[in-house]
């Protein structure tokens, strides 16, 4: 198992035409134009800046109001955990369950996740870089599905519109909440997977696991 | 050198190899996907098709409809956009225009202007630059997280009215599944095809 970085070859990150490249790399793909880099710039301080980001909006989208429902003579307003609590207490378990998982747990477990992956890099540690990997992936899909909270709440507000009968307005945690989602993203996307196996070695993958 | 793929996790070498239709090749190293085995050229534009189709019904049409004593409200893909507009939350409306509209726009009619061409036979206009804007655009975009959350607000809606999902949910739907396909087509056949087109 060869890496390309030991063989002199990198790939493109757009078209992903292979190519022989010496360092230090300065061009652009013949093919496609896109910048050729062996590694991602900054692959750690990028990322953990996007990370602190993430956390510190972490904390207002959890603490101001998600949502304002008027329901004649009921006001509500609700942060993500109050409502996920008022599902519940109506019975909409798996709802709750949903809505506490992809607003809440998601969002937790990407900041945890991210810092370990930060962390191990910068030890160069050659701890499990299979599971480490893998846990990349993970954060990578399921970057975005914290997104669901903030789509509905806007479709709330859009289709709860009966004036002071009955209106669902969405809060001003909704900014730090989408910021939460774009930071954690762009921590995922700025740091380098190829960082984990950099310090791993050539021994078997299997020895290791 | 064009046999070869490099995983992007772990910079391993491999040589590339043929893989069937709907199967996924992956790293000897780490266990990432290298590159999916689909690269039919006519099933693409069926599917980039059906999307452009989807697209259009997901906007054109409510995604649900809701009545309480006789009145009724929709809820529309775009009046979900203004309503966080109206509350004064423009950057949660831009938010939701890029992730919905914007960038599953951009990446069908791209895809669109390289495939029909390719089709037949021509080396699409700008292919290069469409082939990294696809790149670029592919990680905003959100329907199928959109997808999730019709269900649950009309699920949530249930219990104050009688809530029914309309036609613009079933749009949402298909473009859902039909942008997952197009998602793991695998870009090295295009530009493969594009460059057996030049020569
Ligand atoms: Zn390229
Ligand atoms: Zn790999």
């Amino acid at each position: 198992m060869t890496r390309a970085i030991e063989i002199g070859l990198v790939a493109c990150e757009s078209c992903e035409l292979v190519m022989r490249a010496a360092d230090p790399i300065t061009g652009t793909c013949p093919r496609c134009g896109e910048r050729i880099d062996r590694r991602k710039p900054n692959s750690l301080g990028r990322p953990l800046a996007f990370l602190i980001a993430a956390a510190a909006l972490y904390v207002p989208a959890n603490t101001l109001p998600i949502m304002v429902t008027e329901q004649f003579p009921l006001h509500r307003t609700d942060t993500i955990l109050s409502g996920i609590a008022f599902l519940w207490s109506e019975g909409s378990w798996l709802l709750a369950a949903l809505v506490f998982s992809a607003s809440v747990l998601v969002p937790m477990l990407k900041l945890a996740a991210m810092g370990v992956l930060l962390f191990t890099s910068a030890r160069r540690s050659s701890w499990r870089p299979r599971g480490r990997t893998k846990l990349y992936r993970v954060l990578e899909t399921v970057g975005h599905w914290s997104m669901l909270d903030v789509m509905v709440v806007a479709l709330l507000a859009a289709v709860v519109q009966l004036g002071r009968f009955a209106s669902i307005e969405p809060g001003p945690a909704l900014i730090p909440f989408a910021g939460v989602v774009l930071m954690t993203m762009l921590a995922s996307a700025s740091f380098d997977p190829r960082a984990i196996w950099d310090h791993v070695g050539p021994r078997s993958v299997h020895e290791r696991e | 050198m064009g046999e070869l793929a490099i995983c992007r996790y772990c910079d391993t070498v491999h040589r590339r190899a043929d893989v069937s239709v709907r199967a996924t090749a992956r790293c000897v190293r780490c266990g990432s996907p290298l590159y999916h085995g689909n690269a039919d050229l006519s099933a693409m534009l069926a599917v980039a098709l059906t999307a452009t189709i989807a697209f259009v019904i997901a906007n054109a049409f409510p995604l649900m409809t809701m009545s309480v004593n006789g009145r009724q409200t929709e809820a529309t893909l775009w009046g979900a956009i203004v309503a966080s507009y109206d509350q004064e939350l423009p950057l949660v409306a831009a938010a939701l225009t890029i992730s919905l509209i914007v960038a599953p726009l951009i990446e069908i009619v791209l895809l669109l202007s390289v495939l029909v061409p390719l089709r037949a036979g021509a080396r699409p206009l700008g292919f290069s630059w469409i082939m990294r804007a696809i790149h670029i655009m592919r990680p905003w975009r959100m329907v199928e997280v959109f997808l999730l959350g019709v269900v649950v607000a009309v699920v949530k809606l249930m219990g104050l009215a009688s809530t029914v999902p309309g036609w613009g949910s079933f749009g949402v739907i298909v473009m859902t599944f039909a942008l997952a396909t197009l998602g793991s087509f695998d870009p090295v056949a295009l530009w493969r095809r594009a460059d057996e087109v030049r020569a």
